[in-house]
């Protein structure tokens, strides 16, 4: 195409910009992957799990040359209230096995490597340099500006996968609004240990890794916990609401120091050695907070188009970010050879949204973050729950043992839950999940 | 004129034990702000004297890529000396003087020293292979005329030694000297730079020397005098009169205004004003 220096660029080595950027090359058209930070990833963090499925297309065998920390072959869901925990743990070595489930990997590692994929196709990476703003014409988008001196540079497509808060997105006008309410700041300590210490505190071996998935460790602020395991390190962190944190004046690493002293996670990491702390804010609202994904001459993806999955026992975000990227570039790649680059010309990237995974899970689980952030999940079923299980273990010899009926009963009471209102959160829940 | 600027690829964010100070060189792989500045400066230089420019670097070859991104804010040429990692300062001073020498560079800049536990004695060496002037260390460079140069050293006790250096010269620049500018998006997209490999006949391995234990010289001592009992009393000093030490349990202000008293008390505080 005459007068663009490329055929597409591509805003954000992340994810979804390499999976972009590795379809764009493999049809054949010229791309530039802009990356702000020294290399891929860089500036990137997260708080859990690669699933890779979506990567078996796009990679294939990509067990084999991923820069993997372990295989998760365990997974929990703990529930906390005061000092008790109640843990849900499912453990499948079968997940150890290829073509694996998921894995825990260092985000500068992962995201390098998927970059480089994208280089390998024949995309040209360019690191250190930030798309300060779109340029236009007759109100289209034909390029975006850059922070280097001449640093304009013209494409047919401009694909923003330049993260959460997306600056492009909004320039374009793809935010009708911004609500603080849609988003959660995620924060992290990574603590070293020798590697047989976590094999055996979390009875794992070899590369079996484990997810740790948390309800009710927040305190007041709405939220969720996790603990996962690299090598030779265990990730600690949180997600809270934002503006719950901003309302109640709490900092989020204190909320972290307690968790971390919390006797159900204390054992886990006693005696190592904090070597990062990190924070990232989080489209937690999902399908209600997503952006208008194309416009003319641009499309958004990745978590600048809110595709984070925060849906209690699903927390996903890379593989929704591999997914909506490639599709992205896959129609970024044909409205280029069409010469057609208009929001008609690229509106095939909704419609293929929409028939795959990315936003027919995000439209099925839309209601799942309020769900997840409601007082009920956050503090009252934490409660009944391990409330439960401490009458239903506890031995009171020599009176007769309740029946369960009866502790479920006292219990909700205790916390003045009717069973109708539990009910009610029930069906919303089974009409949510199921 | 040519002015060339030695850059050095290093690990820039190593990792040290505090317990042990043993070293993970880590994967991030760049080279030191010195080395950055000293590209600045001869950027600036070229561009006051009209003169060509030369990037030079002993090393692997995956020192190429920092090559090519340094020479993108406008170098003219590269150049990748072959050599494995950990060659002495003086061989790397040697293998760029000799090709500096070949290609006629009248001015050298380089970094103060690497930050991968550098001496900083390159740069000497580089004068003394090719018979230029040297002016290390400095915190300014600033040009007189034509090949000549008015730099200002870095001395003890905060002095400054003011200097002026002609070409053919060699210095070295700190950090702070300037700013590497950013490489316009047209330079970077190019990689108009090739980068020339010079080969050498430095062997691919590091040579390694046995060493043996420290052995410290005999000395006479005298035979100990007195009982058993006294020399443990006198070492470890049990009966010298002292303060005896104190537990106390306090709530923190408490505590803080107890630990004040003690110390105005041993000297270490001055009494408080009453005023």
């Amino acid at each position: 195409m005459s007068g663009t220096d490329f055929d597409v660029v591509v805003v954000g080595a992340g994810p979804a910009g390499s999976a972009a950027a590795i379809e764009v090359a493999r049809a054949g058209r010229s791309v530039c992957l802009l990356e702000r930070g020294p290399s891929p990833g860089s500036k990137n963090m997260y708080g859990g799990v690669v699933y890779g499925r979506i990567l078996d297309t796009l990679v294939p065998a990509w067990w084999e040359q991923a820069p993997v920390e372990r295989w998760v072959t365990r997974r929990s869901t703990m529930l906390i209230s005061g000092d008790q925990a109640l843990t849900v743990d499912f453990r499948n070595p079968g997940w150890g096995e290829a073509p694996h489930n998921g894995a825990t990997a260092y985000r500068p590692e992962f995201d390098s490597w998927l970059a480089g994929v994208a280089v390998d196709a024949g995309a040209e990476l360019v690191c250190s340099t930030t798309a300060t703003g779109l340029i236009r014409e007759a109100g289209q988008v034909v390029g975006v500006r850059t922070d280097r001196p001449n640093g304009d540079l013209r494409a047919s497509v401009v694909v923003a996968c330049d993260g959460v808060n997306s600056f492009l997105a909004k320039e374009a006008g793809m935010y009708p609004h911004d609500d603080p309410s849609n988003f959660t700041v995620g924060v992290k300590e990574t603590i070293a240990l020798p590697r047989h210490v976590i094999d055996e505190r979390f009875a794992v071996r070899g590369d079996e890794g484990v997810d740790i998935e948390i309800l009710g460790c927040t305190g007041d602020v709405p939220g969720g916990g996790f603990v996962y395991t690299n090598r030779s390190t265990v990730a600690v962190g949180l997600v809270l609401s934002l503006p719950a944190l901003a309302a109640g004046g709490t900092r989020p690493e204190e909320i972290l120091r307690l968790l971390k002293a919390h006797p159900a996670i204390a054992p886990l990491i006693e005696g190592g050695e904090v070597v990062e702390y990190s924070a990232h804010v989080i489209p937690e609202a999902g399908y209600d907070m997503m952006p208008e994904l194309v416009g003319d001459g641009i499309l958004v993806a990745g978590d600048a188009a809110a595709m984070c999955l925060a849906a209690g026992i699903w927390l996903e975000g890379v593989n929704f970010a591999i997914g909506s990227g490639a599709l992205a570039g896959r129609t970024a790649a044909l409205a280029a050879r069409r010469g057609d680059a208009s929001a008609a010309g690229l509106a095939g990237y909704r419609s293929s949204l929409e028939s795959s995974f990315v936003l027919s899970d995000h439209r099925r689980l839309r209601d799942a973050p309020h769900l997840v952030m409601s007082d009920l999940a956050q503090r009252v079923l934490p409660a009944v729950a391990c409330g439960v299980v401490e009458d239903v273990f506890t031995v009171t010899n020599p009176t007769p043992k309740p029946g369960m009926r009866r502790i479920v009963r006292q219990r909700l009471r205790r916390h003045g839950v009717r069973l109708r209102d539990l009910f009610r959160e029930g069906l919303r829940a089974l009409r949510t999940f199921g | 004129m040519l002015i060339a600027a030695c850059v050095k690829l290093v690990e820039i964010r190593p990792l040290v034990d505090p317990l042990t100070g043993s070293v993970d060189p880590g994967r991030e792989v760049g080279c030191s702000a010195a080395d950055r500045a000293a590209v600045e400066v001869v950027r600036r230089l070229a561009e006051s004297w009209s003169a060509r420019t030369l990037l030079i670097s002993v090393g692997p070859p995956r020192a190429e890529p920092l090559l090519v991104e340094l020479a993108a804010v406008g170098i003219d040429a590269a150049v990748r000396i072959d050599a494995p990692r950990g060659v002495d300062s003086s061989t790397v001073g040697r293998l760029l003087a000799a090709t500096l020498a070949d290609v006629g560079a009248d001015v050298v800049v380089c970094g103060d020293y690497s930050s991968d536990r550098g001496s900083g004695s390159v740069p000497a060496f580089i004068a003394h292979h090719l018979g230029a002037a040297q002016a290390l260390g400095l915190v300014e460079v600033h040009t007189e005329g034509p090949g000549s140069l008015r730099v200002v050293r870095r001395l003890d006790g905060g002095r400054r030694e003011v200097a002026v250096v002609d070409a053919p010269a060699v210095m070295s620049v700190e950090g702070s000297v300037a700013e590497l500018r950013r490489a316009p998006l047209r330079s970077v997209l190019a990689d108009a730079v090739p980068v020339e490999v010079v080969a050498t006949d430095v062997p691919l391995s590091v040579r390694t020397l046995p060493t043996r234990a420290f052995s410290p010289p005999t000395r006479v001592a005298s035979a100990p005098t007195g009982t058993p009992l006294d020399r443990v009393v006198e070492l470890t000093g049990a009966l010298v009169e002292r303060t005896p030490p104190r537990t106390v349990a306090l709530d923190p202000p408490e505590a803080a205004g107890m630990i004040l008293e003690q110390l105005r008390s041993w000297g270490y505080l001055d009494e408080p004003d009453p005023a």
